[in-house]
Parts: C-alpha cells; structure tokens; sequence
C-alpha cells in the first residue's frame, strides 16, 4: 500500500517535472555516436538517410565526460550507436555494454583495426584509443559505419556504400597531404611535445616522434620527472616549439616552456592542437578533415616545415564551412 | 510496476531518494559528532583500495573492486580512530592525516605499477545517477535497476540500525563520557556508524557518484541542524531535505541540460542557505530581527 502511494507519488512528480522542462531543446538523431570525429565520419556517409549526432561535442574530453540530461533519451531513441572503442569512453562502458543488448551499438576501433595497427602500453593491456589522429587508421573505420548505417536504413544501401567510398577517398588523399606536409619539416627538428599522449598515432602515421608530458588518462597529472627529461630533450633537440589540446590546460604546457626559457633556451607554444575533441561546429576544425588539416598545419609550421598545397579533391573550406553549418 | 521501474526519470529520482534518505539517516549522528568529513575522507581513500585490488586480480571493476573499495573505507576509519587515539593529534587532524596517506599510496602504486592503464577512482566507482535505470537485475520476476536495489538495502539497514540503537547513539552523539559509564558502549556505536557509512558510501559512489552521497550525507543534517534541537526531528528533516534536493534537482537539471547529480548536490546547498537565512530559531533573519525587537523595546 504504502510503495503503491510513494510510485504514485514520483511517477506525478515526475510528470510536474516533464511540464517543468517543456520544450527545452531534446534532441534526437537515428545514429548517436561518442566523439564528433565519429559523427563526422558518420554524417558524410549517412547523407540524408539518416540522422547522427555525438554525445560529446565540442572541447569536452571524453576522459571526462559528464552525462546530461539530454543524453538519455538520445541514446535510449538511437536506433544504433556508434563508439570509439579501447577504453576511451571509459566510464560509459557499462551503459554500452547494456545498449548492446537493444540494438547495433559497435566500438569502431576494434572493429576495424587490425592488431599490428595498435600501439600498445606496457604490458599490453591497454590499447592507444586516439586513432582519428591518422587518417590512414581513421579511413578504415569508413565500411564499419557504413556496414552498421545499412543495418539501420537497408533502403539507402546503395546510396550509403557511394558515398562512403567517396569519404574513404577523401581521407586517403588527406592522409598523403599529411604525410607529405611532415615530410617537409627538418629531419631532428621531427618531434612533437604536448601534453598527454594523444598524438602517438600521428606520430607513428607521419615519422614524427611523440613526446607526451602526461599519461594517457587526462586524469593524472605531469609528475616533476615528467617535466624535467621533456625540458632535456626539447633543450638538446633545440625543439622550437611545443604544443596544447584543446581540451587540456595550458598550464603543463607552460610549465615545460619555463624550465626551457631557464636553460636559455626560447621556446614558443605553437599553437592549440584538436586531441580529444573536434572544434566548433560550422567552423572547418568542427570536420574531422578540418581538424586534422589544423593540426598539421599548426605542427608542420612551428617546427619549421611548410605544408604542401590543399589538394582540391578535398572541401576546401571557403565560406562558413559545409554540411554542418546546419545546427 | 514493470512500466514504473522502466521509465528513467522515476528510476532517476527514486535511487536520489534511496541515497539521500541512507545519507541521511548517518550523516546526521556524523554531523553531530563532527565526523562528517570522514564520508570525504573515504572517496578518497578507496583509491588506494582499487589499485591494490587491480594488483592483486587484474579486476578494473566488479564486485571484488567494490568489496575493496568498501574494505578500504573501514580501514580509513580504524586508522584515523588509531591516530586520534594517541590523543597527540586532534581527531579532525587525524583524518586530514589518514586519508590523504592512502591516497597518496594509491596514486603512487598507479604510477609505479600500471601506468599505462587506464584505471582511476572513475573507472571503478563512477556511478551516473541518470544511467541508473539501464543496470537492471531479476528480483522477484522483476527487472529492477541495480542501484536501486543495493540503495534500498542500504536504507533498510541503516534505518534498523538508527531505531534499535536510536537511545546509544543519541547518547554517544551528546556525551561520550555519560555513555561509556553507563555502559552503553559509545565506541562500538562509533565503529558500527562508520563501518555502515563506508558501505553506504561505497555501494552510492557506484550509484550516484561520490561527490552527490558526500553532499547528501553532510548538507541535509547541517540544513536540519538550524532547524531543530530535537535529535527525531533532525533526522527526519534531514531525510526530507534530502528527498526534496532529488526532487527539485532533476527538473533543473533538464531544464538547463547539465549534469543531474551536480543539480542535485546544488540544491542541498540552495536548502542549507535557505535555512541558515530563514531559520526562525538560528537564521540570520530572525537573529537581526530579534535584535531589533529588542533594543527597540
């Protein structure tokens, strides 16, 4: 009796508060995904079959993403979800697991990547998440989404699988521009100081050696140690310049530039780098192209390179961006 | 039923009720006896838990993790209880002393032993108040959400615990000294209080998150604290305090589209200055107008 009374009492309550949020923006979208990077991918190939948005947008690092209100009925309406995979949504894994359970909800990194693409951590546990940062890696991710996106919409098949080929291309061309781009900067001047390890794909991808201040999980901080050897290496490199992420704090990053200017040595920061998380929509960098053309552009140009020209098979970002302009 | 206990938002707001309620019922005899910053203590310190339970098995989360986590709760407080006991240090001092101890030996085990794994405080006990609704369990030919299951017990058990040692803790909470002499083993209520507080605290981080059961265990007892002297009336308008904090946090937190648990935390602090403004015996209203009233007459 008294239970019935209490349910009676929260299930009107819990309409009073659905009439107290009335029309605060819901939103909803056929295929959710984590990242924007995946989004994105999604988005290109989907057209407009389907609809797709990620739960984490701009500059919110997914090593710390916090649930929002909104994101409930996303994910419970999602006729498939789209994730990244390898840990990297760590505290949403439980609630993956179980969407599994009601419809196609695949991790893209493991399902596309072959084992000798991983870069491993000691002991080999964990697996690098970061992979959008090579295009080569991100383009394999391209026939998954495609695969899960005609699960969902059998009838855009054919549609799905032009377009994604299409999308595949592009990223192959990006990725040659990137390659070509790094190829241009000095040979011992090749390495790349930021604050956690996101960029160790990049790294391998395009012959440029990684240097990360943090570990992986952006929890932890830089230990003294951390920063003492990267402001060895950087002194004896004659480095000219490190880097930020957009979804970290300078301030690491200014400390490794200090300890450099003590020792004589001028560093400068070159620039805010796209690790985690795309930037704002209806800018280019809120594309994944976009973003990895930012990044290269930035390192390849405060390490002393130049980059090739932008190949014209490429959106080339004139105007107000493209298709996500729309928001 | 099984319609009520599908839909998230009843789901939502009756775990923050079971949670608030549980935080409650302790917090109150913690606030009284100045221990309440022993549930702060203890999300922190469960740290060490976890990274020596990820040594010993590999497990970066499941039931041996909680029961770690949970174990390391109670070590916190025999530890802090051994270093007040000494009587050099303060008892506040000792658990400033304690836990940051563990801690520290827990980010340090991480550093030196699995620094390239991705486990933290997070991974194992970060519970999201509004996925509760997604980890359910068969109970009586019912699927019912986890958290809401383990918080019930947790209240059940905390609530027989408040009624059938209401007369010792009560005592033990005004004075030791008269409680020890007449036998009423103030101590032993002590450790049994805290001993469920780790528990209570561990099974809602999984639930809801630490820093939501901290908020809940600590800012309802001190809003009910500048309400009433009567110890009954403290607990429940601690609880009710609670509750309504649940209540009134989730519709806000889908109105502005934030996080459900950070609202909810929020509005046991709105209720707290609330009370410490309008409380008609100890707010600061009524102290000003008292004052008036006084010197005017």
């Amino acid at each position: 009796m008294v239970t019935q009374a209490v349910q009676r009492w929260i299930v009107a309550l819990s309409f009073s508060a659905v009439l107290v949020m009335g029309a605060s923006g819901a939103r909803a979208a056929d295929v959710v995904t984590t990242t924007g990077m995946i989004a994105d991918v999604a988005a290109n190939i989907a057209g407009e079959c389907l609809s797709v948005e990620p739960l984490m947008g701009p500059g919110i690092d997914p090593h710390l993403y916090e649930t929002r209100p909104s994101d409930i009925p996303l994910l419970r309406n999602a006729d498939a979800i789209l994730y990244n995979g390898f840990n990297l949504e760590g505290q949403l894994g439980k609630v993956l697991a179980r969407m599994a359970e009601s419809r196609p909800t695949v991790a893209v990194g493991p399902e596309s990547m072959k084992d000798d693409d991983l870069i491993k951590g000691a002991g080999g546990y964990a697996v690098d998440p970061h992979l959008w940062m090579d295009a080569s890696l991100w383009a394999r991710i391209v026939p998954t989404v495609a695969d899960v996106l005609v699960r969902v919409a059998p009838d855009c098949e054919s549609g799905i699988r032009s377009r994604a080929a299409n999308y595949r291309q592009q990223l192959l061309t990006l990725d040659e521009w990137v390659s070509a781009s790094a190829a241009s900067v000095p040979e011992q001047q090749r390495i790349l100081v930021t604050a956690h390890d996101a960029f160790r794909y990049f790294g391998l991808g395009y012959g440029i050696e990684v240097v990360g201040i943090q570990g992986i999980s952006t929890d932890s901080e830089a230990a003294i140690a951390d920063i003492r050897s990267v402001v060895d290496r950087v002194v004896s490199r004659n480095v000219p310049a490190i880097f930020v992420e957009s979804t970290i704090s300078r301030r690491t990053v200014e400390t490794v530039v200090d300890g450099a200017r003590d020792r004589g040595h001028d560093l400068t920061i070159g620039g805010e780098l796209y690790s985690d998380a795309m930037g704002a929509r209806g800018t280019p960098e809120g594309t994944y192209i976009g973003m990895i053309r930012h990044n290269t552009r930035t390192i390849v140009e405060s390490l002393g390179g130049s980059v090739e020209s932008w190949p014209g098979s490429l959106p080339s970002f004139a105007g107000s961006g493209r298709s996500n302009a729309a928001e | 039923m099984q319609a009520f206990l599908n839909d998230p938002m009843a789901m939502i707001l009756l775990t923050g009720a079971l949670v608030a309620t549980s935080g409650a019922l302790l917090g109150t005899f913690l606030v009284l006896q100045r221990q309440s910053m022993l549930s702060d203590a203890i999300s922190h310190s469960i740290v060490f838990g976890i990274v020596v339970v990820w040594l010993l098995t590999h497990a970066q989360s499941g039931p041996l993790q909680i029961a770690g986590a949970a174990l390391t709760g109670v070590l916190t407080v025999f530890l802090t209880e051994m270093v007040a006991r000494t009587r050099r240090v303060k008892r506040d001092a000792a658990i400033g002393l304690v836990f940051p101890a563990l801690f520290a030996a827990g980010v340090l085990l991480l550093n030196l032993y699995a620094r390239d794994i991705h486990i933290d405080s997070h991974t194992v006990l970060l519970g999201e108040i509004g996925f509760v609704w997604l980890d359910t369990m068969p109970l009586a030919g019912l699927e019912i959400p986890q958290a809401v299951v383990w918080m019930t017990v947790a209240t059940l058990v905390n609530l027989g615990f408040v009624l059938a040692c209401y007369k010792e803790l009560k005592l033990a909470s005004f004075d030791w000294q008269l409680a020890a002499a007449l036998g009423l083993a103030p101590t032993l209520m002590f450790y049994l209080l805290l001993g469920l507080t780790s528990v209570t605290a561990v099974a809602a981080f999984d639930a809801v998150g630490a820093v939501l059961f901290i908020a809940f265990v600590i800012v309802p007892p001190a809003t009910a604290y500048l309400l009433t002297d009567r110890l009954s009336l403290m607990l429940l308008l601690a609880v009710l305090v609670g509750v309504a904090s649940t209540l009134c946090g989730y519709p806000l937190a889908v109105r502005l589209d934030v996080s459900i648990g950070g609202t909810m935390a929020s509005m046991t602090g709105v209720f707290l200055v609330l009370a410490f403004v309008l409380s008609p015996r100890y707010g600061v209203l009524g102290h000003w107008l008292n004052r008036r009233v006084k010197y005017s007459g």
